[in-house]
């Protein structure tokens, strides 16, 4: 009875010890730590992902580790640091390409796309490359964001595989976007107060614009005809600064009608872009 | 329940990690509650006569009419501030069409919902910047952003 | 034989305490990070608690880990990511006291984000459960802070007052609600006497100013229907008269709230700095 008992014993005993030598023994042993930052990882907790992963030289050995480094690093928004890591990557890892194409998407991000370009070109990628494509169909966006000449229609959409329209519709908006021209405002307003803002789509403004040229003028012609002077002329003061302020105005509502344009055409860029993840396939890990 | 309520738990905590992607210390806030209250500048601290002289004349305004009368307008800068500022930026004459263009759109009653992003204290933000007829100084906002003036 | 039990008890005593060095691993990192959040170290603590739940298997500290991670986020100004981790303590919690103490957490942390509608609900359900009827002291304590971090300081003295130990925040909250303006009062006056609300809020000058303005604009536009110069009266009451009356009660009200949140602020600043007791 006593030899079963400490049978029992031994075995439980046994299995805690395995147990604790494998899980719980060294906490900050390389193994251990790097369970935790995988953990880290999947919760999205990238910053102290990339603290643990770094803690250890053997661990950043691994390529999938370099490579979710350069991705976390990405995703918060380390744009530097992640195109540094991706840069990094050895030519033997099976990361390799896939790290090429997100060194751009980093360079990408940063808005530097003269440096994007720049870089592109001088990575002298083969066709054969993976993500040549890829490559390529971010190299010709990038056109669509700076102020640099256009390539071709036809070159511009061959070179992407999927969502063309879309594509065609921004190539179209960039050759010709739909600006207000404020020599046309203000000629407008000249000839009839308000209607320049209404050109620029301020139709309120416009409208309050007239009321208040019209509304002046005519008490200030009514003052004068009543032979009212004092009152005539400073009506007539205040007539004369409604129309020169609707005129300037009207110019200054084209400008910022503009530059709304030129927001929402951005704003509808970066949204295809991060709809698209960059023209990148996403990684399930 | 307990389960739901932990996956919930567990399936926000995904969502508040993304605060943690700077690394953060000790805050230091205050019970205080926020106080949005702009006050004039009387100061006449400016270079030159001319300068003085549109200070001297806005301040009077402000003091005798403008902090009297009330809270008349839904834009920050309000329109007296706007006209000192636009003077400041350009020139008096300048200035002076910029303020009545900024007088018209003041007097819309059709509402300015929409039209012009906000501040804090739910003023309209509509700064001198936008109307230089300069388009590099145009910092533009959409209607629906809260701009932290 | 005697020999090989000896043995036997010898190799069992040897894995066994290799059984326990695991719970004194965890224990040591439990310490490390507890000494990390001594320091002020909330971030770092953070980590190495997360990595003390991810290894605690048994779920011996998931309560305390939970807990003081919702004590880093607070001190670090993250109050939503605080209730959330005070919740999981609370879900982790075997106690009633553990209950209770994490209820409190959320509560402490709901009043200082200012959500104090959230914070006097969960109070109210901490009053009605029967487990917790000997906490009523701790649970009026905590309502009179949420009162006051909702601005309503004669509330707040009622609720401190049915606690049995803090009669120096009752009389701070009522002197408090005692010197606070009228905001409805400073309005209602202006209403009747063009300046009074001002005068009531201690601008005595842009009540001056104001009754001044009224009475000249008044009097010009009386004159003016009273001289039959319609169209002049009209433009005098409804440009110059109607824009000073409502002027004189958009200021009554503005300084009325302009001094109740300075009075509200000095209160605040001192309850944070200067009072020694138990505070969110």
């Amino acid at each position: 009875m006593r030899y079963f008992i400490f049978f029992c014993l031994f075995f439980n005993s046994l299995s805690l010890a395995q147990e604790a030598l494998t899980n719980h023994s060294n906490l900050f042993s390389p193994t251990n730590v790097r369970k935790f930052a995988d953990y880290l990882f999947t919760q999205r907790d990238y910053l102290r992902a990339i603290e643990e992963y770094q803690r250890y030289p053997s661990i950043l050995e691994n390529d999938t580790v370099n490579f979710k480094i350069g991705f976390a690093y990405s995703e918060i928004g380390h744009n530097q640091q992640a195109a540094e890591q991706f840069l990094n990557t050895s030519s033997k890892s099976i990361f390799f390409d896939l790290s090429k194409l997100e060194y751009l998407k980093s360079i990408f991000k940063e808005n530097n796309f003269e440096k994007y370009r720049y870089t592109f070109e001088n990575l002298k990628l083969k066709e054969n490359y993976i993500y040549f494509q890829k490559a390529k169909e971010l190299f010709y966006f990038s056109y669509l964001f700076s102020d640099e000449c256009l390539p071709p229609k036809v070159k511009f959409l061959e070179t992407f595989s999927s969502n063309q329209n879309e594509i065609s519709k921004f190539y179209d908006w960039k050759t010709d976007p739909p600006y207000k021209s404020a020599l046309t405002a203000v000629i407008l307003s000249s000839i009839i107060p308000g209607a320049g803002k209404i050109y620029t789509e301020k139709y309120a403004d416009g409208i309050i614009a007239f009321l208040a040229t019209g509304i002046l003028g005519y008490i200030s012609y009514t003052d004068f005809k009543a032979a009212h002077r004092f009152r005539a002329w400073v009506f007539s003061a205040l007539t004369a600064g409604f129309y020169g302020g609707n005129i300037y105005g009207s110019a200054a509502s084209a400008f910022i009608f503009n530059a709304k344009i030129k927001f929402d055409f951005i704003e509808s860029l970066k949204n295809f872009l991060e709809k698209n993840n960059y023209f990148i396939p996403k990684i399930n890990f | 329940m307990k389960f739901f309520l932990i996956i919930f738990l567990l399936a926000i905590a995904k969502v508040f990690a993304q605060t943690d992607w700077v690394k953060w210390g000790k805050a230091n806030y205050s019970y205080e509650l926020p106080n949005y209250i702009e006050r004039n500048n009387y100061s006449l601290d400016e270079k030159n006569w001319e300068r003085n002289l549109l200070k001297v004349t806005a301040d009077a305004y402000w003091i005798f009419i403008s902090d009297v009368d009330g809270d008349n307008c839904s834009f920050n800068p309000t329109c007296s501030h706007f006209f000192v500022q636009s003077v400041k930026m350009t020139n008096i004459f300048q200035g002076t069409l910029m303020f009545f263009d900024r007088f018209t759109r003041d007097s819309d009653i059709f509402g300015k919902v929409g039209m012009y992003p906000r501040v804090k204290d739910g003023h309209f933000y509509d700064p001198p910047s936008l109307y230089l007829l300069d388009k590099n100084k145009i910092n533009y906002f959409p209607p629906s952003a809260v701009v932290n003036n | 034989m005697q020999n090989n039990k000896k043995i036997f008890f010898t190799i069992f005593l040897i894995i066994f305490c290799n059984g326990l060095k695991a719970q004194d691993a965890l224990k040591t990192q439990f310490n490390f990070a507890k000494t990390l959040y001594e320091n002020e170290k909330y971030f770092d603590a953070i980590t190495e608690l997360k990595r003390l739940i991810f290894f605690d298997s048994s779920k011996t500290y998931f309560y305390e880990a939970n807990k003081i991670i919702g004590d880093c986020y607070k001190m670090g100004g993250k109050f939503s990511e605080a209730i959330l981790y005070y919740a999981n303590s609370e879900n982790a919690a075997i106690s009633d006291s553990e209950i209770f103490d994490e209820r409190i957490n959320q509560i402490r942390v709901n009043i200082l984000r200012r959500t104090t509608d959230r914070a006097l609900m969960m109070l109210d359900s901490l009053s009605s459960d029967k487990r917790f009827l000997n906490k009523i002291n701790c649970i009026n304590y905590w309502k009179g802070w949420s009162y006051i971090f909702s601005d309503d300081w004669e509330k707040a003295a009622n609720a401190f007052a049915k606690t049995d130990s803090s009669s120096k925040l009752v009389a701070f909250c009522k002197e408090v609600h005692s010197k606070k303006y009228s905001i409805s009062f400073a309005t209602l006056i202006s209403h009747f006497i063009p300046g009074a609300g001002q005068i009531y809020a201690g601008h005595i000058w842009s009540g001056l100013l104001s009754l001044g303005w009224n009475v000249l604009w008044g009097y010009t536009s009386i004159n003016a229907f009273i001289d039959n110069r319609i169209f002049d009266g009209i433009i005098v009451s409804d440009l110059l008269w109607l824009r000073f009356y409502i002027g004189n009660i958009q200021n009554a009200e503005k300084f009325s709230k302009e001094e109740n949140l300075s009075i509200t602020n000095s209160a605040l600043h001192f309850l944070q700095f200067e009072y020694r007791g138990v505070k969110p």
